[in-house]
């Protein structure tokens, strides 16, 4: 007799096929995992507890070969077990045994990774109720209260100038980002650019740049912009310009994305240019969400530009450090108050514009 | 011959085939309406039609000549022939009624103009003369989302016959208004389909107002023409073919 040809693929063995696949790649996943969380385990107890805590070493003895051999020791452990079917991993990639075994295991290991790391962080962090309630201590921080409430009006004239420079820095990084923000907030938005492949690309990295910017605190470009510009304003202003950019052309392009479009294709069904198209449906849509972002963000960027006076951006956060060097909490007294002033009323009035204007 | 649709196939990206070979013909000055259950391709069939969405395969031809793969200018130019009008009226709510009617123009307006928004007064003039035709002039100054249904719906049929179209195109007009209004605003479609000779396709859902208006039906099912004739001749019979065995028809006076 003659056998009938297999036809194609039988569905059922399709199915198991997978299934047997994707066990398979879990089992390669727990055996990873459960390696991770044993190496883990043992160089937190190691050098964390036992070091840190037990002998209480400042520095910790340091060998490659040392690191060498306890991860192969992980290895063979980690990989025994999870192989065993009994370990953490296989419960979280669902492919463990179902038995006493495995539950008492996975209970015990998974408080005991809670535990020691949580002791970890506690050692690592220092934290020393004793320091808390110290009486030296606490005598500095009566000297220095005492003082930030009996602030020196003697530099108030000196202050507020300082002041007002930061709230221009604000002010002119918030105007300035506008335009360019704009423009590229178009380019990031998803339903404008996902028609070809080529505005999609732009799209893409633009997102990418977009996102390594933003990434970077505006205290850290202010340092960078410190060392190409001079220590000055001007290095705070283009501190915050750059991150303002980076930020709002983000939510420009989410308020892009989220409008109606129903508009836009009424409005491109009457032969309307790509042009009219984005200036008439999809930019009466926007502008209420824009002017609001604007707004905050000016707010935002004041409160910035205190701290990146810190750095060396200039205004009242670079006052603010030379009396703070200097030790004179007095004067610092006075400069916190008027910041603490400042941004109280920017809240203020920038919430009750965005009131307004929806 | 207005439209000639042949053999008219839409396969999204998702994998639904919404218009399975679909061919029509529309003659000048016809009120055709097109039903069918929801999903069974009629507002894809429209914006295939003036190319709000690709057809797979097939061809449209309007005023005899074939606009199913014209690009650029050659493709705005046929859409500014052809007007729509959509079930959520698709107004920009912030604006005036009057410069929601003047979108309608900007096919044939200058990019510099439209931006700036100075128009000339002719503009104005026939703005002004389309919000007659829908009897809401005294509203022209006010902001499009203040309208109720009814209005913004006249509105956006003001804004299509700024087109000056040739053939209007309306999905779902009054599917989202109460049936008096309903009925009042198809009495405009009426209206510019008998005084001004404009050939109107129209997606409808309820049997008593197809049977009021229209000329001529076509009924879809699962993208698929099941149904062409006239309006008088959908029975009992060819309703429950249309819109399943379960149907029962609603009156709506």
């Amino acid at each position: 007799m003659i056998k009938e040809p297999e036809l194609e693929i039988h569905p059922q063995n399709f199915i198991e096929e997978n299934k047997k696949r994707e066990h398979k790649y879990n089992l390669y996943k727990a055996i990873l995992l459960d390696i991770f969380f044993v190496f883990y385990s043992i160089l937190v107890v190691q050098r964390a507890i036992y070091y840190k805590f037990f002998l209480d070493l400042r520095e910790l003895p340091f060998s490659w070969n040392e690191i060498i051999l306890l991860f192969i020791i992980s290895v063979i452990i980690g990989a025994s077990w999870a192989i065993s079917r009994t370990s953490l991993s296989c419960k979280l990639f669902g492919i463990a045994k179902e038995n006493k075994t495995t539950k008492w295991s996975v209970e015990i290991f998974a408080w005991f990774l809670f535990d020691i790391t949580f002791i970890a962080g506690w050692v690592v962090t220092k934290i020393s109720i004793v320091g808390l309630f110290s009486s030296e201590g606490l005598q500095g921080a009566e000297r220095l209260f005492s003082a930030l409430f009996h602030p020196q009006f003697g530099i108030f004239d000196d202050a507020l100038f300082a002041m007002i420079e930061t709230i221009y820095i604000a002010l002119i990084a918030t105007l300035i980002s506008i335009p360019p923000t704009l423009l590229i907030s178009f380019f990031t938005a998803r339903n404008l650019m996902k028609e070809n492949k080529i505005t999609f690309a732009v799209y893409y990295v633009l997102r990418i740049i977009l996102n390594f910017v933003r990434s970077i605190e505006p205290l850290i470009w202010a340092i960078i912009f410190s060392v190409w510009v001079g220590i000055g304003p001007f290095a705070g202003m283009i501190a915050l310009l750059v991150h303002t950019i980076a930020s709002n052309a983000k939510l420009y392009s989410e308020a892009i994305e989220s409008i109606e479009e129903g508009p836009v294709e009424a409005i491109s069904a009457t032969g309307a240019n790509k042009v009219q198209v984005v200036w008439h449906a999809v930019v009466p849509q926007i502008v209420l969400p824009f002017l609001s972002f604007t707004i905050y963000r000016w707010d935002i960027n004041v409160r910035m530009a205190t701290i990146i006076g810190l750095v060396g951006g200039g205004g009242i956060g670079t006052m603010l450090m030379q009396y703070q060097g200097l030790a004179r909490w007095r004067e610092v007294g006075l400069i916190i108050l008027m910041i603490a002033f400042v941004v109280w009323v920017m809240d203020y009035i920038s919430a009750k514009i965005r009131e307004a204007i929806y | 011959m207005l439209l000639k649709v042949k053999n008219l196939h839409k396969i999204y990206k998702s994998g639904t085939h919404a218009l399975k070979g679909v061919s029509f013909e529309v003659e000048e000055g016809e009120f055709l309406v097109v039903i069918g259950l929801s999903g069974s391709g009629k507002s894809t069939l429209l914006r295939c039609i003036n190319r709000l969405i690709e057809p797979t395969s097939g061809i449209v031809e309007f005023q005899g000549k074939d606009i199913t793969h014209i690009k650029g200018e050659e493709l705005r130019l046929a859409k500014m022939k052809i007007g729509m009008v959509f079930q959520q009226f698709n107004l920009i709510k912030r604006k005036s009624v009057l410069s929601n009617v003047i979108n309608g123009k900007l096919g044939s307006l200058g990019t510099f103009e439209s931006i700036l928004e100075k128009y000339s007064d002719d503009v104005y003039q026939e703005a002004y003369r389309c919000l007659d035709t829908v009897g809401i002039t005294d509203k022209a100054k006010i902001r499009a989302d203040a309208l109720s249904g009814g209005q913004q719906q006249r509105v956006a049929i003001a804004r299509s016959l700024m087109q000056n179209p040739k053939l209007l195109l309306a999905d779902e007009p009054v599917a989202s208004l109460d049936p008096a209004t309903s009925n009042s605003v198809m009495q405009y479609f009426e209206k510019i389909n008998k005084d001004l000779g404009t050939t109107v396709i129209c997606n409808l859902h309820f049997l008593s107002l197809v049977r009021r208006y229209a000329t001529r039906v076509i009924a879809l099912r699962a993208g698929e023409i099941i149904y062409e004739g006239a309006p008088r001749d959908i029975d009992e019979n060819w309703f429950k073919t249309i819109y399943g065995e379960e149907a029962e028809e609603v009156e709506i006076r």
